[in-house]
């Protein structure tokens, strides 16, 4: 069987890129290696409002609950609040990835995509170094699959692009390792987002408490793994929350680890007969560790790509530098900037973030967004944060 | 006996894929939801012990 485009995985990338190519006529086959899409959950599972405009999820099912707005709070307990109020509404929900991940993949097949569990990708077939498609395993059978195109939709730990060649092993000090308690017996007294930081609670990353109801929150730690011994994230979060009046009687209804993507994007993210998307292109904000907005944009242009591909029956990477192009445009300038905002932060010692925060303890920001946090640093620390001035002016060209 | 190399306890591993992500030999994959070690690539940097969230990658010697 031959398909114009097989996509490895079935998270939110694979399944928004599926969707699209289908769309535009192509015939689409997504593998994915688990028994459920969605499952296990690996995630914080916070985004952004911003993804109402594009209107790719339908009803309301994957929305755990809507944020108010967000508190960050400095090693000394100083607390930054950003509130809606003053952002115009435009915050974020807490979702069910599940949910989410199979409304996404419910899409594709709508569009005619077609889907494959509990198979896992295991090489390309090349011929002359000619991507011809992809090796796969189901359950204890392995055969081939045809394709013009294979997407790399894999994750963080990526194969298909080392096995193209592209370089995407990531540094210790460019991941986050991560660990994550949904709590129950919990009060979640308003739909605010909280996030502590501090060398002592999380070494190079940050601790978070995303409401998801009214007596449930995901808890959870993600540190850099540069500055991580081996169990180290589970141990600070278990430590954080028995010390936490709120959250020390909770009981856990989820356990998940999970790992983030803290870099800039791979440099090559196209070749002939191949496109990496989502976690596996190092689509993630570097400093939020939030890749989810960028699957559903990043996917979008690769799955629109495939489709003018499929069209004009080219697969070769100028073809498909389209896609790199169109990511490049709607978030590159973005990751690349706060990839260099996270590298200022780690060298801050705590005492220096709690002095920041101090001097932000009473602004009233008008935009929710690390943008808007920065900008209200650099105008009341401009010689500590001399190194940040000229990314204020990139950042008058991204786009948040 | 040789050094010390990477070992998964299938038992503890959530399958996160951070210990696949920094591994520089390319010797950690993931088989049955799990990841799991080719001890023929493993060079004992212990990158992946100190990145795993939870404790579940030891340094073992391979008979």
């Amino acid at each position: 069987m031959k398909y114009d485009c097989v996509i490895v995985g079935a998270g939110p990338a694979g399944s928004v890129t599926g969707r699209f190519a289908a769309e535009s006529g192509a015939k689409v086959l997504i593998i994915e290696r688990r028994q459920e899409i969605g499952v296990p959950v690996l995630c914080g599972e916070g985004i952004s409002r911003k993804i109402d405009s594009w209107g790719m999820l339908e009803g309301k099912r994957w929305i755990a609950s809507s944020m108010d707005g967000a508190r960050i709070y400095s090693p000394d307990g100083t607390m930054v609040k950003l509130s809606a109020e003053m952002a115009g509404n435009e915050t974020g929900y807490v979702i069910y990835r599940d949910i989410f991940d199979q409304e996404l993949a419910r899409q594709a097949a709508k569009a005619g995509a077609k889907i494959k569990m509990n198979t896992q990708a295991m090489g390309l077939i090349k011929e002359k170094d000619k991507i011809k498609g992809l090796k796969v395993k189901h359950f204890d059978e392995e055969y081939e699959i045809e394709a013009d195109v294979v997407v790399g939709a894999d994750g963080v730990e990526s194969k298909i692009g080392k096995w193209a060649g592209i370089k995407t092993t990531l540094k210790p000090e460019d991941l986050e390792t991560c660990a994550q308690y949904t709590l129950t017996n919990v009060e979640c007294k308003d739909a605010y987002c909280d996030f502590y930081l501090g060398k002592q609670i999380a070494p190079g990353g940050y601790v978070w408490v995303f409401p998801k109801g009214k007596d449930v929150a995901n808890v959870g730690i993600g540190i850099l793994a540069s500055l991580s011994e081996s169990g180290m994230a589970k141990k600070l979060l278990d430590n954080f929350i028995a010390n936490d009046p709120r959250l020390k009687q909770g009981e856990p209804l989820r356990f998940l680890a999970g790992a983030v993507p803290v870099s800039n994007p791979a440099e090559t993210t196209v070749l002939d007969n191949l496109l990496l998307v989502g976690d596996a292109a190092r689509h993630v904000d570097p400093i939020t560790g939030g890749g989810l907005t960028h699957c559903l944009e990043g996917g979008k242009i690769a799955g629109e790509t495939i489709g003018m591909a499929v069209k004009k029956q080219q697969f070769d990477q100028e073809t498909l530098s389209a896609y790199e192009t169109g990511w490049k445009d709607a978030f590159a300038r973005k990751i690349k900037r706060n990839y260099m905002v996270k590298e200022l932060l780690l060298d801050f010692e705590d005492k220096t973030l709690n002095m920041l925060a101090d001097s932000l303890k009473d602004v009233k920001f008008e935009e929710i967004s690390t943008m808007g946090l920065i900008k209200a640093l650099v105008l009341k620390h401009p010689t500590l944060l001399m190194k940040l001035r000229p990314l204020m002016k990139i950042s008058s060209e991204v786009k948040e | 006996m040789g050094k010390p190399k990477a070992f998964v306890d299938r038992k503890k591993c959530l399958s996160c894929g951070g210990c696949i992500s920094v591994c520089p030999q390319d010797a950690l994959s993931m088989e049955g939801m799990k990841a799991i070690v080719d001890e023929k690539k493993c060079i004992s940097c212990a990158i992946c012990i100190r990145t795993c969230p939870v404790g579940a990658i030891s340094g073992e010697v391979y008979n």
